[in-house]
């Protein structure tokens, strides 16, 4: 049985360097910088029971409240706590990565027992608010799972939680042809729910394969 | 990919029904298109788009036998007010003018990466709808495709 415990928690330098190439990576593609941080702690991850990235830094997750899709203040810290939880910036409007990504944890959450379904808390974050209402957002959401927990509110407070992880959110831009697009890091980072920190994450373009895997251990609390 | 499509061709009682399956249009731009240029689509499919607003992608593979390159300049749509080429980069995405075909290789349209955004759709989608898309390449003329909406968390070969 190999449960690591301690080993990923060296790591001062390695973690800083993930932290810079995380606020530059989301989408598949891309410059070199992106290539160096998941580069950087592969050897972290294939020591691991978990196919996701190991992360070297464990991110507390941040303190945010914002509007729930039922119109109710939704306080991410106090309501996940001690709960497996993944959590993904994006917007609804979003026609390639948000609902791919989104659409690969929803399918790999179908295929959990519903005792370890339950352990896991899905959480989006709305990176385009001002379009994002609760009522968009569920209606979105529903596509994937009716349990998925959506947040929107605040543009500044998203901002400033996504920076805490390492993950770029900026302005939405309002296209000539009526159409918004939203930057914003697209990676999902997984809390344990040992000490509620991230742990894992997984880059865009993670396969439903890789979550189908992983969830299972997220939900048991398995040691990254 | 191929054999998925010959199931499917299979299942159509008539020569109208494998047209409108869409998964391969082979380039017939009357007999004029160049010798160095053959192309053929296949694996197209639009997920069906999770939000009201009917934003959707796009997604194909055209695949280049012929020994010249070409480049796919424009793409439009019947059904749909606008579809655009875009590429999703590491945190947003680019709306690109146009988007190479390589000699004797493909150009792949896939999820994260290099897709087609589709808007204004004429009536709203659902699961099974055929989208007529129409892409114009330099040299290999147009191709129209019949791309079928499929579920959500649809992936060729799935």
């Amino acid at each position: 049985m190999n449960l690591p415990t301690t080993r990923s928690r060296l790591a001062g330098a390695a973690a800083l360097a993930l932290t810079a190439a995380l606020s530059l990576s989301a989408c598949g593609s891309g410059s070199g910088a992106h290539a160096a941080g998941p580069a950087a702690v592969s050897k972290e991850a294939s020591n691991s029971p978990y196919q996701g990235t190991v992360l070297t830094k464990h991110f507390d997750k941040p303190d945010l409240t914002l509007t729930d899709t039922s119109g109710q203040p939704f306080d991410l810290r106090r309501r996940t706590a001690g709960r497996t939880t993944l959590l993904f910036f994006g917007y609804t409007s979003c026609p390639d990565v948000c609902p791919t990504t989104m659409g690969d944890i929803g399918v790999a959450m179908q295929k959990l027992p519903a005792d370890q379904r339950a352990k896991i808390d899905v959480v989006f974050v709305s990176t385009d608010p001002q379009r994002d209402t609760p009522k968009v957002l569920r209606t979105w959401l529903d596509s994937f799972d009716k349990d998925f927990i959506g947040m929107t509110g605040d543009l500044d407070k998203v901002k400033e939680a996504a920076k805490s992880l390492g993950i770029l959110v900026e302005d939405p831009v309002v296209n000539k042809d009526g159409s918004v697009t939203s930057s914003h890091g697209a990676q999902v980072l997984a809390f344990l729910p040992s000490d509620d920190k991230a742990h894992v994450l997984y880059l865009s373009n993670t396969d439903t394969a890789t979550f189908a895997h992983d969830l299972p251990l997220l939900a048991k609390g398995v040691a990254a | 990919m191929a054999a998925g499509f010959t199931r499917v061709a299979l299942t159509g009682a008539v020569l109208a029904a494998v047209l409108t399956a869409g998964a391969i249009a082979v380039a017939n731009d009357g007999g004029s298109t160049p010798a160095g240029v053959k192309l053929s689509v296949a694996d197209p499919y639009i997920p069906l788009p999770a939000g009201g607003d009917g934003m959707a992608a796009g997604y194909l593979t055209v695949r280049n036998t012929g020994s010249d390159a070409d480049t796919l300049i424009r793409v439009t749509s019947p059904g749909a007010g606008s579809v655009t080429m875009h590429r999703s980069t590491d945190t947003t995405m680019q709306e690109v003018d146009s988007l190479p075909v390589p000699a004797g290789g493909t150009l792949q349209l896939a999820r994260g990466g290099t897709h087609l955004m589709i808007m204004g759709w004429q009536k709203p989608p659902t699961v099974g709808d055929r989208l007529e898309i129409d892409l114009t390449f330099a040299k290999g003329g147009t191709i129209a495709v019949q791309v079928p909406v499929k579920p959500l968390t649809y992936r060729p070969g799935s």
